[in-house]
């Protein structure tokens, strides 16, 4: 097995620059859902909106806690789907 | 390095136009992404992570990931995948999360956004396979569509799908991906549908059936009385060691940006995966002249059709099943990894360590449903390892469980681009339907559909394709 | 093992062999397609009936070698390039192979090039005799190759030899 050290270079969320050492050390100190792990962390609130990094999250979450992935809940999904200028929302609000 | 001769493309490029790089000046084609036009001046690395301050490239091409952003012109955080190059572009590697000081503030135009909605019959959001075929049938029955998607052009994915299809003549077998997308783009009636390009659905607004959409830097809403979601699949990555160094790219980057872009992704491939995509990619980055030194499948056994295994074994390329990936390792940008191999029980083995000098890596380790939309709506989701991940359950018809909401092709469950566009195809047929549109013909072709569905998913390869959808529908 | 290799073994390949006669009596296709999938343009590709119609899309190809002329039309229609024409009787000293190849740059007629087995592996030379590359392969180019006897059911790819100049 790969050490968890090693897991140190070992990124699941590239947007937030989470290291699967890092989610793992979450999961031992008892965040066990998708939510509390984005919350405490900020995994998958970065510009791609967790599309890269939930999957590995979610199997992580279930190989430590014994679940199966489907019986996981998710945190929800909110607009927008991805990075937008705050000056395009300005501009069709003014407009 | 740009592909000069092509067995199978003809690359249609714009005129070469110079371009500055960290105050280098290189030159690119004109409209081609900034990202393919660095990456044939052998640039990978495009920006400094937040806060590892590590190197990173793009990862899906195709303006997913957002593992490309890089300062343009002075602004921060540009998806460069997807931008494309103009003469003069000032691009500059970004630092962490960017700086906006430097950024040209763009006044409001006065003529504003799109303040007023438009109506449509029906939206269908993505014009790949599923959603061209949706649009067509729900125009042959006389429905309005608003056909929304990212991309510059339609055809989704197809348009760099330079292998022939399977399936029979009806979802046009043996004829290549790329010559299928101009052809569905020809069937569609240009007067029935209006489509909208650079177009992204930003969010589904439940309270009023609304969708936010990004058009070509203008917010617009629509307000549809159906929405067909055929928003297509995402690469999954792998978790190991230097899983972020650029050079590391899904499969169907390195297939965008060879097929599409015309440009070579690198020189010596490491293909992981041996399903469909894994093993069509290898043969098409030989075509292109590149050098894929082996193809490693975790799995004891090969996932994709054998034909196109053999097709690649028949090159000299090597598959290594019950392989996978240790570490990959680069300075910069990747030069080496680690594979070794796994037992019974999926345990990796000591002692089994190959290591290979490959500079790109491509993960084929799967897709999964793009279905943000679906979740914002409330559609009854459910996870089905089979399809890929999280999928929205839903009926014969395609409807899902949020009345109103269709869904067609790898959305609805990864599979092949031909049951996608029969899905569509048959969402479409239905979504017209449901609001009264009927050429007379809806009885039959809808039975067509389903019937085509049926045979297409009969065979043993679709064993866990058919599992999964028994749970959906 | 195909599926873990990629290769056929030749369990696999004498099922789909035509018999021994009938590749003494002239050119005749040979479909190494070994799992079912949902694929049927071979079918419509030919012309003569040989290739059976598909009963469901998902069967293996039926060929009937009696009807089978070796005209190769369903080389470049079919979407796993699996589909091979072996003809013992094209010259004393050679069979003549007919195989799809998707490669740039295309060999010249004459050429002497590499020929592979099911591995990529050379086991041979041989001489290209024809090319065809016209509008029915549609960019999928059957090259036409002299091989000997003995190499007949081995051969099923090229590689071309690397320029001098």
């Amino acid at each position: 097995m790969i050490s968890n050290k090693d897991h140190e270079n070992t990124i699941v969320c590239r947007c937030e620059d989470i290291t699967l050492k890092e989610i793992r050390d979450l999961i031992k100190e008892g965040f066990k859902t998708v939510d509390e792990i984005k919350r405490i962390s900020r995994c998958g609130m970065g510009p791609c909106q967790g599309r890269t990094c939930r999957q590995i999250v979610m199997g992580e979450i279930a190989r430590t806690t014994g679940k199966d992935v489907s019986e996981l809940r998710l945190s929800t999904f909110r607009a927008p789907t991805k990075n937008i200028k705050i000056g395009i929302l300005a501009e069709a609000a003014e407009g | 390095m740009h592909i000069k001769e092509h067995p199978i493309l003809a690359f249609k490029r714009g005129r070469r136009v110079e371009f500055f790089f960290d105050g280098k000046k290189m030159w690119g084609y004109e409209g081609e992404p900034i990202a393919a036009a660095l990456h044939a001046n052998g640039v990978r690395v495009l920006r400094r992570s937040i806060k590892l301050n590590r190197p990173r490239g793009f990862y899906c091409a195709i303006g997913n990931c957002s593992s490309c952003l890089m300062k343009v012109n002075g602004e921060p955080n540009v998806r460069v995948c997807v931008e494309r190059l103009e003469e003069g572009m000032v691009v500059g590697t970004q630092m962490a999360k960017g700086d906006l000081s430097r950024a040209k503030a763009n006044p409001i135009s006065s003529s504003g956004g799109g303040s007023g909605i438009r109506k449509t019959d029906i939206a269908v959001i993505g014009g790949g396979p599923a959603g061209l075929s949706a649009a067509i049938s729900a125009n042959q029955m006389g429905a309005k569509v608003t056909l929304l998607d990212r991309n510059s052009r339609i055809g989704g994915q197809l348009i760099k799908q330079t292998h022939m299809f399977f399936g029979s003549e009806k979802q046009y077998a043996f004829i290549r991906g790329i010559d299928i997308a101009d052809i569905l783009a020809d069937k569609l009636d240009k007067e029935m549908t209006d489509v909208m390009l650079n177009a992204t659905v930003l969010g589904y607004y439940r309270e009023d059936g609304v969708l936010g959409v990004e058009e070509n830097n203008r917010f617009t809403k629509i307000k549809p009385e159906r929405i067909i979601v055929a928003t297509g699949a995402s690469e999954k990555v792998l978790a190991f060691p230097n899983n972020d160094l650029p050079g590391i790219y899904g499969a169907g980057a390195a297939q965008t940006l060879m097929n599409e872009h015309g440009v070579v992704p690198g020189n010596n491939v490491l293909m992981v995966g041996a399903g469909n995509i894994g093993l069509i990619v290898s043969y098409q980055l030989m075509q292109a002249g590149i050098n894929v030194k082996a193809i490693i499948e975790a799995a004891s056994k090969i996932g994709g059709y054998w034909v196109h295994a053999s097709k690649v074994r028949r090159l000299g390329v090597p598959i290594y099943t019950s392989y996978t990936v240790k570490k990959a390792d680069g300075r910069e940008s990747l030069e080496r990894v680690t594979i070794w191999q796994l037992d019974k029980n999926w345990q990796p083995l000591k002692g089994t360590e190959i290591d290979l000098n490959v500079d790109v890596m491509c993960i084929a380790v799967g897709l999964s449903p793009l279905a943000e939309l679906l979740w914002q709506a409330g559609c009854q989701m459910k996870y089905i390892p089979e399809l890929g991940g999280h999928t929205p359950l839903r009926g014969e018809d395609m409807q899902t469980t949020v009345k109103g909401i269709y869904v067609a092709g790898d959305v609805a469950g990864v599979e092949e681009a031909s049951s996608a566009m029969v899905e569509g195809s048959l969402a479409g047929l239905c979504a017209a339907k449901s609001l009264g549109y009927d050429n007379g013909r809806f009885k039959e072709l809808r039975e067509e559909a389903i019937n085509e569905l049926m045979n297409l998913r009969s065979g043993p390869v679709s064993e866990g394709m058919r599992k999964g959808l028994e749970q959906l529908i | 093992m195909i599926e873990k290799t990629g290769v056929p073994t030749p369990q696999d390949l004498w099922k789909v062999f035509p018999p021994k006669e009938r590749l003494e009596k002239g050119p005749v296709a040979i479909i190494e397609c070994f799992q079912r999938i949902p694929c049927d343009p071979c079918y419509t590709a030919c012309k003569k009936e040989a290739i059976q119609e598909f009963e469901d899309i998902n069967d293996l190809p039926q060929i009937d070698f009696e009807i089978c002329n070796g005209c190769g039309l369903c080389i470049s229609r079919c979407p796993g390039l699996c589909i091979f024409i072996v003809d013992q009787t094209y010259s004393e000293t050679g069979v003549l192979i007919k195989l799809p190849f998707e490669f740039l740059p295309l060999p010249e007629k004459g050429e002497e090039v590499d020929a592979l087995n099911r591995k990529g592996e050379v086991v041979g030379k041989t001489k290209v005799v024809k090319v065809q590359n016209g509008r029915y392969e549609d960019k999928t180019p059957v090259i036409s190759i002299l091989v000997p006897k003995e190499l007949s059911m081995e051969v099923r790819n090229i590689r071309l030899r690397k320029n001098n100049d």
